[in-house]
């Protein structure tokens, strides 16, 4: 992000951008707003989004929407309905950061694996073959990203987090109850008990692991020069009927300025638009670009990747190959090609005020499941549906129906 | 009072002097006092108010007096805030109750030693005090590498010696073990010093005396040295309370609450971890400061009761 930001700044000599990064960001981005210091441009999580509409954060933008040259059509449909608060806009979408499974090649090889496995079938025999001795197939915790992964195959499976105008959980559900047992499952066959959030990288980086499920902002730490072995990247399987995975997505929005000021305004449209068109280097950062335009460039372009994304459609074959095969001049990894087109399903919370409170108690209800100190799969996920619509209540009786000053 | 009137009958010039009140006192405390009511005076009465409201600093306009309501809310069980809070709060009692003696024994135990004129005194006295400077998420971060279990270097020896080592971070007791060793090796070095200080204070004829009338090293200890100390102990008890009360930085970073219980909260969710997330998370300030007001007052309690028990034995 700081080289095309800095990039912007060569090529636009009138407009000059700071970049700032914050730990607690939207402590951070509250206080701010407290004391009148919001920046020109912020980038908000996909599911802040609504939050910090009702917050007085962020403002409508459906009048930049025509300067900065966009439209619904430029990205996957959930991306683009995620950044619309009560009929108006507040964002535009520049990445999608999928759930992605990182796989270790060498251990692949030696176990006679040729492709990373892409269903269910696959998935469970090459984990069971590399779970050996020391060896764990597949390594999951009992932390983050647990909740995610429940996401993933909840959708995968025909469930749902909430009902549909986000006012209760739905994700305490037989397929809620089915995704979850599978992961209990897969903790026992091919994991290890009660591991703590990052284990799995850990023990990953060291060699030991033979796939893991996790952000894939963990690129650069899990694949290339992260690993001395050959660390590699693909889309997380489809476990159940439907393909579908989690996903973040960081937008870009206009916090609330004290002043009016046309000038800043357009300043922000064209800072906007260099960032969605330029946004391969942040792809190589580890992000797929939410824009179809660039994301296909991506997919189709480089050296050989033609030929990569042919073979990933024909049964994820050349998944690796395009890893290789995008890891061009630059030093960067571009994600490989089957790994970029799952984003098309990528599942997003209801543009919701407070939408994030509401999953605390089910990340709770996994983690426990996870860690073994529950025991009761459906009560476990009743008990957090139950805690989450009391919570869902609660902030909509705070937040309103619209935002209001 | 009867001086008065005697003096001012005498030299009226100089009661008049005398009747006016003298600043002086006053002009000294006046940084101080500042500097209280700025950050500590009008805070906890602007909290004592807002607690009153649900409230949200960036939409004044949406706020909403709720009398006691944000109050009630702790006390009713169903409600979002009443598993989360208790659940903290009994962690934080919990952690409180793991971590004072030792916090209290360990370093008398080391001022002790170091009260001696072995070589070096000075070196040791500044290595165990070390680490007392460090920011707290420092040490939360080194001992989570010490811990965590791929290849974390305690399981790693542990492996080593053929041991199945638990895990640490994320069950239960040994979440708490990683806590309080973290905490009692960041902050014993504070106690140690005043331990120290007061042993430096004892005067010497005591031991003398005593060893004249032949009592043992224990027998001082136990007849001189502790009695001594009393006045500072009692204030490390009690601050070593209050400071473990205000658990934070160590189980959001080295745990981040967990383990997850199957009701809710985590195992090592502190109350002030609550309380930040519910005020800057969800937002929701004025619940953020009915579960501080709470807190305080059971604080508030807790040291009374401290300094009732400990410091009437005269």
């Amino acid at each position: 992000m700081g080289q095309m930001v800095d990039q912007f700044n060569e090529e636009h000599p009138n407009i000059q951008v700071t970049m700032t990064s914050q730990g607690e960001y939207y402590t951070q981005l509250s206080t701010a707003a407290a004391s009148n210091t919001l920046p020109d441009v912020a980038i908000v999580h996909v599911d802040q989004v609504a939050t910090q509409a009702f917050r007085n954060i962020i403002q409508p933008i459906d009048d930049l929407v025509g300067q900065i040259g966009v439209s619904a059509g430029d990205f996957p449909e959930p991306v683009w309905a995620g950044g619309e608060v009560n009929g108006k806009r507040y964002s535009i979408p520049l990445d999608i950061h999928p759930l992605t499974m990182f796989y270790n090649a060498d251990l692949f090889q030696t176990a006679g694996i040729s492709n990373p496995p892409t269903n269910r079938q696959e998935f469970e025999q090459a984990a069971q073959q590399l779970t050996s001795g020391d060896n764990n197939g597949f390594m999951i915790t009992a932390g983050f990203p647990v909740a995610q992964i429940f996401a993933t195959l909840l959708h995968q499976n025909g469930g749902s987090w909430f009902n549909e105008d986000g006012t209760k959980a739905a994700w305490n559900s037989p397929e809620g109850v089915e995704a979850l047992q599978w992961m209990q499952q897969a903790q026992q066959n091919y994991s290890q008990p009660n591991l703590e959030v990052d284990a799995e990288l850990n023990a990953f980086k060291g060699g030991t692991v033979g796939m893991v499920w996790n952000g894939i902002w963990q690129t650069t730490n899990l694949t290339g020069e992260g690993v001395d072995f050959a660390g590699q990247t693909a889309a997380v399987p489809q476990i159940f009927d439907q393909p579908a995975v989690w996903a973040g997505s960081h937008q870009f929005t206009r916090p609330v300025q004290q002043n009016a000021d046309p000038c800043r305004d357009a300043a922000v449209a064209i800072f906007i638009r260099y960032m969605l068109d330029n946004s391969v280097t942040w792809a190589r950062a580890g992000q797929v670009p939410a824009s179809n335009a660039v994301r296909q460039s991506i997919v189709s372009g480089g050296a050989g990747g033609a030929g990569a994304s042919a073979s990933a459609a024909a049964g994820g074959a050349g998944a690796s190959a395009s890893a290789a095969a995008g890891d061009d001049a630059s030093g960067g990894l571009l994600p490989s090609a089957a790994l970029a087109q799952s984003v098309e399903t990528a599942v997003f919370p209801p543009s919701v005020p407070g939408i994030t409170d509401a999953f605390a108690p089910l990340d709770e209800a996994i983690s426990a499941v996870m860690s073994g100190s529950a025991t009761d799969i459906q009560a476990a996920l009743n008990d957090a549906a139950s805690r989450a619509d009391q919570i869902l209540a609660e902030n909509q009786q705070n937040f309103g129906t619209a935002p209001q000053q | 009072m009867a001086t008065g009137v005697q003096q001012q009958s005498v030299a009226a010039r100089g009661a008049r002097r005398r009747r006016k009140v003298n600043w002086t006192p006053y002009l000294f405390i006046l940084p101080h006092l500042i500097l209280f009511i700025v950050f500590l005076g009008y805070p906890f009465f602007s909290g004592l108010y807002i607690s009153l409201f649900q409230y949200d600093i960036l939409r004044p306009a949406a706020s909403r007096f709720v009398g006691l309501g944000n109050y009630a809310n702790l006390f009713t069980p169903g409600t979002p805030q009443y598993q989360t809070f208790w659940n903290g709060l009994i962690n934080t009692i919990e952690f409180v109750v793991y971590s004072v003696p030792p916090l209290v024994v360990i370093p008398l135990l080391l001022a002790l030693l170091l009260n001696t004129r072995m070589r070096g005194v000075n070196l040791f006295r500044a290595i165990y005090f070390a680490p007392w400077a460090l920011s707290g998420a420092v040490v939360a971060l080194l001992w989570w590498w010490i811990f965590q279990s791929q290849g974390g270097l305690i399981n790693y020896y542990l492996a080593d010696l053929g041991m199945r080592p638990p895990r640490w971070l994320n069950t239960l007791p040994w979440a708490w073990v990683t806590i309080v060793v973290a905490t009692v090796w960041w902050t014993l070095g504070f106690n140690m010093v005043i331990i120290l200080a007061a042993l430096q204070d004892i005067p010497d004829y005591l031991y003398e005396a005593s060893a004249i009338d032949g009592a043992t090293g224990i027998q001082a200890f136990f007849r001189i040295t502790l009695p001594m100390l009393r006045p500072v102990m009692i204030f490390i008890i009690t601050t070593s309370i209050i400071a473990s009360f205000n658990l934070f930085i160590q189980p959001f970073i080295m745990t981040n609450g967990g383990p997850a219980q199957a009701g809710g909260g985590g195992g090592t969710e502190s109350v002030m971890m609550r309380i930040y997330n519910e005020g800057f998370v969800r937002n929701l300030q004025g619940s953020a400061a009915a579960m501080s007001f709470v807190v305080a007052s059971i604080m508030i309690a807790i040291s009374y009761i401290n300094f009732r028990v400990f410091g009437k034995r005269d």
